[in-house]
């Protein structure tokens, strides 16, 4: 009755080739293909250096006004734009300025990233729901798998810095909005959809000018999810040796150095809210101004 | 049930064995389990023979060098530290020695351990005139660094490790940034041996830092460069390199200072596992056993325990002289 009350597992020393032969397999793959990709990256590479080392070379006062300015442009609150920009003053005072210019750059590029193929696949999952049915196990493991388990693949396959971080972030951060495009393009009432097509619209304009309105609050909620996501792996990334203000908390971590690891830790939570506050106020005026079009 | 048997079995044991008096005393007992290969397999194999031959409890404790460290000295627990690079908690921990707070174990309780800045043997084999790192440090060019190409990339030691204080340090006493070389902080251990994979793999030139017992350094055969200058005094090494270069702005070269690795333990545990002292200062492990125990764990990817067991197994004739011949028995009838 052993068999009932042992699991009758793979044998040990077979489950220990198989796993032997995969890493192998990996590392032949890492061999044969990896600078490939490596060099199928690096426009990636060079466009993250290049808008890092702008964000640096920029004299603060300016970096400050734009971002007040991006701010006010995005959100039309002046409190909003005051708040970023004492933030940021704040930020470099603290002596953070250099790592927060670093975190800014992967983030915004993440982020950007993140929305440009995660809206497509969020459009086309939305059509079809056998793409619906396979996309979502892969965004379901790119949410749960844990982070360690990746980090040292892609590592060995991209090296440490920049784009291995970039990768690490948007595995994590791109499903929300995949997600919440999809959801909100499906929740469009079908009957507006009918009366689209019973005007002749084609599928085109019926996409811009009538869902993409309609399921803007979701997309939005995604996007915003996406950026809270990608933020909080910044950490995660500086274990890969993305430099920013992830570096001095796993310093801290290490060395319990309280007032570093809070400080640096609150600056991300500071570049979230502005990254957050200025989407959603923008989500909101594009979709005032799109539900005045339709009262008029 | 089956541990009750077991313990059954070691208390009747114990009774008949007249200098028993090991096993009752013992207790529950903390033991970091450091997150290295080579410190998970000592403390699993301690973890063995402190719970087979002197019936203690073993609780394991996982963790890494400051965090056990700080733990211990602040709260007394985990009891026992297997493997502690002391280099990078040097005067918390002599502080704490001198106010009888902790005790060292066991001193060096690896032979041939040690940190450094090393290279790959085919770097090596292709430039010989790379003697040493001061030759290494004029040719930046050899170790483009992928984020500035123009520049050499030094790979330091992982954001927050002790040995990251001691790389910037000697970055800045080498005057490697006049020399064009950048300081790549790899952020983690998976950072660190990625970057040397990645660069073994495809036979791309790689100098950093690394330590040794390993099964990285003994895998890809990475060779430890002399630093062609003398270690500069300990005043200079405890006193400025590694405090790192907030603390101490003028450190001078100086070769790595000499490891020292002690098997530290609690104030409690030395008066309640006494005999057990006696084990931990006869544990020395050759460091060719135990670099032959690493490449066993990464090739048959064994964790601690499933090592530990192979170890006790493998290298029977040399724990056993660790023990007395009792507790040996019963060690090996517990196997």
């Amino acid at each position: 009755m052993s068999y009932f009350s042992k699991f009758p597992e793979m044998g040990k020393r077979d489950l220990r080739d198989f796993k032997k032969s995969i890493d192998g397999a990996y590392k032949d793959f890492s061999r044969e293909y990896g600078e490939a990709i490596e060099n199928f990256f690096d426009p990636l590479y060079y466009f993250l250096t290049w808008f890092e080392k702008l964000l640096n070379a920029t004299p603060w006062p300016i970096i400050i006004l734009v971002i007040g300015g991006l701010a006010y442009l995005g959100s039309r609150s002046w409190k909003l734009a005051l708040g970023a920009m004492i933030s940021f003053l704040l930020i470099g005072y603290l002596g953070m300025w250099k790592n927060t210019m670093s975190t800014v750059a992967l983030i915004s590029v993440a982020t950007l990233l993140c929305i440009v193929l995660g809206i497509p696949l969020g459009i086309w999952m939305s059509r079809s729901d056998r793409v619906q049915r396979i996309i979502t196990p892969i965004l379901d493991i790119m949410q749960t798998i844990p982070i360690f388990v990746y980090l040292l693949p892609v590592v060995m396959l991209l090296g440490i810095g920049k784009v291995p971080g970039l990768i690490a972030v948007c595995v994590y951060a791109m499903p929300p909005i995949i997600r919440l495009t999809n959801l909100g393009l499906r929740l469009v009432d079908k009957d507006i959809l009918e009366a689209a097509d019973s005007f002749g619209s084609n599928y085109r304009q019926r996409l811009i000018n009538v869902q993409f309105p309609l399921a803007l609050p979701n997309i939005f909620a995604g996007v915003n999810q996406t950026i809270m996501m990608a933020l909080a792996m910044v950490v995660i990334a500086s274990m890969i040796g993305v430099k920013g203000l992830g570096m001095p908390v796993l310093q801290s971590i290490q060395n319990q150095y309280l007032a570093l690891g809070l400080m640096n830790g609150l600056a991300i939570v500071a570049l979230a809210i502005i990254f957050d506050r200025v989407s959603q106020q923008y989500g909101k005026r594009l979709q005032r101004h799109r539900e005045g079009g339709h009262d008029a | 049930m089956h541990k009750s048997i077991l313990s059954a079995a070691v208390v009747a044991g114990s009774l008949a064995i007249s200098s028993g008096a090991y096993a009752s005393d013992c207790g529950e007992i903390s033991m970091a389990d450091m997150n290295w290969p080579s410190a998970t397999l000592m403390a699993n194999v301690d973890k063995i023979i402190l719970e087979e031959g002197y019936g203690c409890e073993i609780e394991m404790v996982v963790g890494a060098t400051t965090v056990t460290f700080a733990s211990m000295n602040e709260k007394g627990q985990p009891d026992v530290a297997a493997e502690l690079w002391i280099n990078a908690v040097r005067e918390p921990l002599f502080a704490a020695m001198d106010e009888g707070r902790l005790h060292s174990a066991r001193e060096m309780p690896i032979t041939d351990l040690g940190e450094g800045w090393w290279l790959p043997p085919y770097t090596v084999e292709a430039h010989p005139e790379l003697k040493t790192v001061l030759d290494i440090l004029e040719r930046p060019d050899l170790f483009p660094d992928k984020e500035d190409p123009s520049r050499g990339a030094f790979i330091g030691c992982p954001a927050g490790w002790g040995c990251q204080l001691s790389n910037q340090s000697l970055f800045i006493a080498f005057e490697m940034e006049k020399k064009g070389w950048n300081l790549i902080d790899p952020g983690s251990q998976a950072g660190l041996d990625g970057s040397i994979v990645k660069a073994n793999e495809r036979g791309e030139n790689w100098f950093g830092y690394y330590w040794a017992p390993t099964s990285m350094i003994g895998k890809y055969n990475l060779q430890l460069m002399p630093f062609g200058v003398p270690f500069a005094g300990s005043e200079n090494w405890d006193g400025c390199v590694a405090k790192g270069p907030e603390a101490c702005t003028d450190p001078k070269p100086s070769a790595w200072t000499k490891s020292e690795v002690h098997t530290v333990v609690t104030d409690r545990f030395k008066n309640v596992a006494g005999p057990a002292m006696d084990y931990f200062a006869k544990r020395i492990w050759p460091g060719s056993v135990m670099g032959g125990m690493l490449v066993f764990m990464e090739e048959e990817q064994a964790d601690g325990p499933d090592a530990a067991l192979h170890f006790m197994e493998a290298h029977e004739d040399l724990w056993m002289q660790w023990v007395p011949a009792d507790v040996a028995a019963k060690v090996k009838a517990a196997l």
